[in-house]
């Protein structure tokens, strides 16, 4: 438990662009009037696109809690994550409009595709395959996300020449999904 | 008591107040309310859902923890409904716990060996659990009325068990998410080095990322293993031993004497340590030294047999010959050229027949104790107030509005006292300064934390008082009605101008008057002095600027208010009260100015008492090296004698031409004797301890080490007289001895064992045979011992010492004077101020497994003030070595912090290294051999960065 915020001796590398440093703007740059344990988490992955030791233990700084109370919150909520994202998100929407219309046969065959048991990360770290239980357009259904631009009346194959295509295109910039 | 109420609980009328939960009420009466969950001491938290009950007019089954009492409620713990519910909440937490034994009508007959014909896999059998037989689960479950057919499957959580932290094992796979763990770290202790993680079905108890204790902020100080209900947390030593027995003792390790349950196992083994949960002097609280730190009291390398020296060669003796030969070669030394040094973990018994052996039967006052080289720390207390002591109690400081730590690791040293403070900040009651040039746990806690100089102590406490006094803010009407000399002391205070203390102390002029202005105006301060910021010949003005602080803010005699001396030793007060004290005789008398008190000693032993006043601590040791200290009786080992503290010993000890030892194991100080004695240690011992708040606490014989033939040190000393033909030695037993140490020393009077044994709390607890906490399983008894002043029998004794008299009278408040800095060297021009933490922010620390064991592996810093680091042509981010006087070399990076003063290198490390050190130990008693973190000159230099570990 500490009661200030800062270290008194120095602290770990936090140069400009070091993990340490971006989560600490980012939590102390939260626009909220109400900042929590729970926001400044949010605000970390946001800008890093998952929470590393460093954005634990900053936010433990700035909101007066020990790192093993954050990490209680943060171990909480399956939205965030602790090992660095692929490069690229692909979601695909289950929720039941998406199910009745098809989502299944392409979820399963996107999952062959890319090699993987379910949801997770390829093993070239190129693509974070997410299940999303309502991508909110269901009108469009079955639907899927690729780098958070939507996609609707997908088939497999327009599915699967999706995700080579921004696979393809990966040079390696930043694409990087946000909250996991 | 108009705030009594009168519930009904299964048909009882009981008493109870409001504001208790129902079934701390049933608990109280002696009805027992199943529970997992719930632990006295904690907030109600209804997480087992274990002790719901019926409530007349009320729907549904509440949890009793949870719930109020109200006047006239009517509560049934065996209602159908609510037994219905507790089957099924037993049902879920058995199913994510082995059980196939916790549900089998063979459990009794089993044991470890057998084959089981209902096939439970050995990993889930109770008998091959560490807990069993002291489970909770199991005796709650079998408590049970009904039988448990779960239908519920049961799945092995299969995690891997977590054995290489220091003194802990954890295994989750055992763990029914009860969160007192948590809880107890969280709310008693207020680390938070364990939370919850994840949820719903995986949700456990663990670490930031999983991560090793030693990273988590743990202070080992086992509280979370004393309230574990189920075998998920142990012990690592004696893991699975189970007591035979159980003794209640008072702890050994340090000042605050706190009150411990001891298991003793079928083979004079101690073997666990658990504090008690109502003793007044620890509220259920411990250590990392006393829950960890008994295991020497079984080591099988103690001194066995008696040692004489013959040919050069020391070799076994009978305790015939051994005491013939001691008494002997003392009888040659009588006079001041004999000395005495005792030893902290000696009894108050022991260390009055040692002090009147030196003084009546030797004819000399050179008697101290190894744990008293700052005498300069209580000299200042006793000038002002009359006594060698503190005047507040330990638990007290939970109440205090301001606590003023002065230069003092508390949290490792007297670690309990910290407990009270931390929680209080915690709860936002109290506003803490540290005084310390380190970075100490407490630092993290400090509204205001002050980094003067190391050294600057005693002109820093000068510049608070003239602060006090010039801003108004002293509190002179008790000035005037208490105390004298105000206006002496005030005239001393004319060079302590706000400016020139800043500029001595390197604290800044704005923080003095902050931290002035609390310490005087918050009501209720405490003072807690420590003598790590100090040097020798200053402490004692150190201790008279605080009384005086103490004096001049009305801050003594009234609850959370008072000045307490932070000194080592489990029974330091013990021995001043004694007389362990080489110018002063029992009862704080100073042996030149109180010729009455001497006389009247003198015509108690037959012998008259020595006025020349005698020899202590590093003096003695100077002085055997001089050849004026021909002799010495030293008893028992400590760290003073091989860490410098106490100067050359090894040397003093050398140049003797007598040495006679009594020691539980072979040290540097039994290799010079002559004549060694095996010692009992503190678990084999009867007796008394006086503990940092005065409380006289009796020490009961826990356990005996069968293999070795020892005595206790009164024993010994009292046959070594009776050979010298000394009267007055003839005590039978230590309770004699107390009597008569109430005839020399008037405040401890009324104090008697019979009395000590008579003074108790009497805790009503439901049947021992009925599912309970380890913690209050033992509780019941609980001796609270008496707090000095205790005039006579019958008489009550004074927690709060000073309320309206001081010792004689008014406090004599006494002049001060300026020490200046101590200079540095031109060779070590900085001070290393090493302190110690728990976990820095910021900062990760890494950790490796060597071996089996978890060791912390960190880069050191240097934080370095830029001026200095300028000097010394470094950078931030340098590598760099800091060397010692004594050769001794430390590497890491630099760091620069304005927050540094100059002339300082800031070096933190972790208490997990110090964890890690004592655990791997060789040496039989580790915790009695850790050196004191004290600020010494260093000089600073670049080193290139090959070799050393990248920044």
């Amino acid at each position: 438990m500490t009661t200030t915020s800062r270290p008194h001796g120095a602290p770990d590398d936090a140069s400009p662009g070091s993990l340490r440093e971006r989560a600490r703007r980012a939590i102390e740059e939260q626009p909220s009037p109400t900042v929590t344990v729970l926001s400044s988490l949010l605000a970390a992955q946001d800008e890093l696109g998952y929470l590393p030791y460093e954005a634990i233990d900053e936010v433990s700084m700035c909101t007066g809690s020990s790192v093993n109370e954050v990490w209680a919150v943060a171990s909480f909520y399956p939205n965030f994550r602790f090992t660095p994202p692929a490069r690229h998100s692909v979601e695909i929407c289950w929720g039941p409009t998406c199910h009745v219309l098809g989502a299944q046969p392409i979820l399963q065959g996107i999952v062959s595709h890319l090699g993987l048991d379910g949801e997770g990360d390829t093993e070239d770290g190129s693509i974070s395959l997410k299940y999303n239980t309502c991508l909110g357009v269901c009108p469009h259904a079955p639907a899927m996300s690729f780098d958070h631009e939507l996609a609707g009346r997908m088939s497999l194959d327009e599915a699967v020449s999706r995700v080579e295509r921004i696979r393809s295109g990966d040079d390696g910039a930043d694409g990087r999904t946000s909250r996991g | 008591m108009a705030d009594e109420i009168t519930i009904t609980i299964d048909g009882q009328e009981v008493t109870t107040t409001p504001g208790k939960m129902v079934v701390q009420a049933a608990n109280d009466a002696g009805i027992y309310v199943p529970y997992l969950c719930y632990h006295p001491g904690m907030k109600p938290y209804g997480a087992c859902r274990m002790c719901v009950v019926e409530v007349e007019g009320q729907r549904g089954t509440p949890a009793s923890c949870t719930l109020p009492v109200r006047d006239g409620m009517v509560v049934n713990t065996k209602g159908d409904e609510a037994v219905k519910v507790r089957d099924t909440t037993l049902d879920l937490l058995l199913s994510e716990h082995p059980h196939g034994c916790l549900t089998c009508h063979r459990i009794d007959l089993c044991g470890p060996q057998d084959i089981c014909l209902r096939h439970v896999d050995v990993v889930d059998r109770c008998v091959t659990c560490p807990k069993n037989e002291r489970c909770e689960l199991k005796d709650t479950t079998r408590f049970h009325p009904q039988e448990l057919v779960s239908p519920l499957t049961y799945q092995y959580r299969n995690l891997q068990v977590e054995t290489k932290d220091p003194f802990y094992d954890r295994d989750y796979n055992l763990c029914i998410v009860c969160a007192r763990c948590t809880r107890a770290c969280d709310e008693l202790r207020g680390d938070v080095a364990i939370g919850m993680t994840e949820r719903a079905g995986q949700v456990l108890v663990g670490t930031v990322m999983g991560d090793s204790l030693l990273e988590s902020g743990c202070e080992f100080c086992g509280a979370c293993i004393d309230v574990c209900p189920v075998g998920a947390l142990t012990e690592t030593s004696y893991k699975w031993e189970r007591p035979a027995r159980v003794e209640q003792s008072v702890c050994a390790e340090c000042p605050v004497g706190c009150t411990m349950t001891y298991e003793v196992n079928h083979w004079e083994r101690v073997v666990r340590a658990v504090p008690e949960l109502n003793s007044p002097a620890n509220m259920g609280q411990a250590c990392f030294q006393g829950k960890f730190g008994f295991e020497y009291v079984n080591d099988k390398r103690r001194i066995r047999k008696p040692l004489v020296r013959r040919d050069g060669e020391l070799q076994e003796a009978t305790w015939d010959e051994a005491i013939a030969a001691a008494a002997e070669g003392l009888a040659q030394y009588k006079g001041s050229t004999f000395a005495l040094m005792a030893n902290p973990r000696n009894t108050n018994e022991e260390l009055y027949a040692a002090q009147k052996f030196a003084r009546a039967v030797m004819g000399s006052n050179s008697v101290d104790v190894a744990s008293n080289d700052r005498p300069g720390t209580v000299e200042g207390l006793q000038d002002v107030f009359g006594y060698f002591a503190g005047t507040m109690t330990t638990w007290e400081l939970a109440d205090s509005a301001a606590v003023m730590v002065v230069s003092a690791n508390l949290t490792e040293e007297q670690n309990v006292i910290g407990v009270p403070i931390k929680r209080a900040v915690r709860n936002g009651t109290q506003q803490l300064i540290v005084i310390d040039s380190r970075e100490v746990e407490l630092t993290r806690y400090a509204s205001l934390w002050l980094r003067p100089y190391p050294g600057t102590d005693p002109v820093l406490l000068g510049g608070l008082l003239r602060c006090i006094v010039d801003n108004g803010l002293a509190d002179m009407e008790f000035v005037n009605e208490r105390a004298e000399g105000w206006d002496e002391l005030a005239a001393c205070l004319a060079p302590f101008t706000l400016d020139a203390v800043a500029a001595e102390t390197g604290v800044s002029a704005a923080s003095i008057e902050e931290a002035a202005r609390v310490y005087a105006g918050s009501g209720a301060s405490a003072l807690l002095l420590g003598g790590d910021g100090s040097v020798g010949g200053t402490r004692r003005t150190m201790s008279r600027m605080a009384a005086g602080l103490a004096i001049a803010t009305g801050n003594v005699g009234k609850r959370g208010a008072g000045v307490m001396p932070l000194y080592q030793g489990a029974n330091g007060q013990g021995a001043w009260d004694m007389g362990i004290w080489p110018g002063a005789t029992p009862g704080h008398n100073l042996i030149q100015e109180t010729p009455e008190a001497r006389e009247a000693l003198g015509a108690l032993w037959g012998a008259p008492v020595p006025l020349e006043i005698g020899s202590g601590n590093r003096h003695m040791f100077d002085r055997a090296r001089e050849g004026a200290i021909k002799a010495m009786l030293v008893l028992d080992d400590h760290v003073h004698y091989e860490d410098g503290t106490l100067g050359d010993v090894t040397g003093g000890l050398d140049a003797l031409e007598f040495l006679v030892a009594t020691s539980a194991f072979p040290s540097a100080v039994t290799e010079r004797a002559d004549v060694v004695f095996p010692a009992e240690v503190w678990a084999e011992k009867t007796g008394t301890y006086t503990n940092i708040e005065r409380r006289v606490q009796p020490l009961r014989k826990v356990a005996k080490n069968k293999r070795v033939d020892s005595r206790s040190d009164l024993d010994v000393v009292c046959a070594i007289a009776g050979a010298m033909g000394a009267r007055g030695f003839s005590w039978d037993g230590p309770a004699q001895v107390l009597d008569e140490i109430g005839q020399a020393v008037p405040e401890y009077a009324g104090i008697s064992w019979e009395r000590l044994l008579r003074e108790r709390l009497d805790i009503v607890t439901t049947p021992s045979d009925e599912p309970q906490p380890t913690q209050v399983m033992y509780t019941g008894n609980v001796l609270t011992g008496l707090q000095w002043p205790c005039a006579a029998e019958g008489s009550a004794d004074e927690p709060e010492m000073f309320v309206s008299r001081f010792r004689h009278g008014k406090a004599q408040l006494q002049p001060v004077a300026w020490h200046p800095r101590p200079t540095a060297g031109a060779e070590f021009p900085l001070m290393l101020a090493h302190g110690r933490v728990l976990l820095e922010p910021g900062r990760k620390p890494n950790v490796t497994v060597v071996g089996k064991r978890n060791r912390v592996e960190r880069e050191e810093r240097f934080v370095l003030n830029p001026a200095d680091a300028a000097a010394a042509r470094l950078g931030e981010g340098d590598a760099a070595s800091v060397t010692t006087a004594d050769g001794s070399e430390r590497r890491g990076v630099v760091a620069l912090s304005d927050a540094v003063p100059a002339g300082v290198v800031s070096l933190t490390t972790l208490f997990g290294e110090l964890a890690v050190e004592v655990d791997s130990s060789d040496r039989p008693d580790p915790m009695n051999h850790i050196a004191r973190l004290n600020a010494v000159p260093v000089r600073i230099a670049a080193t290139s960065h090959a070799g050393s570990p990248s920044p």
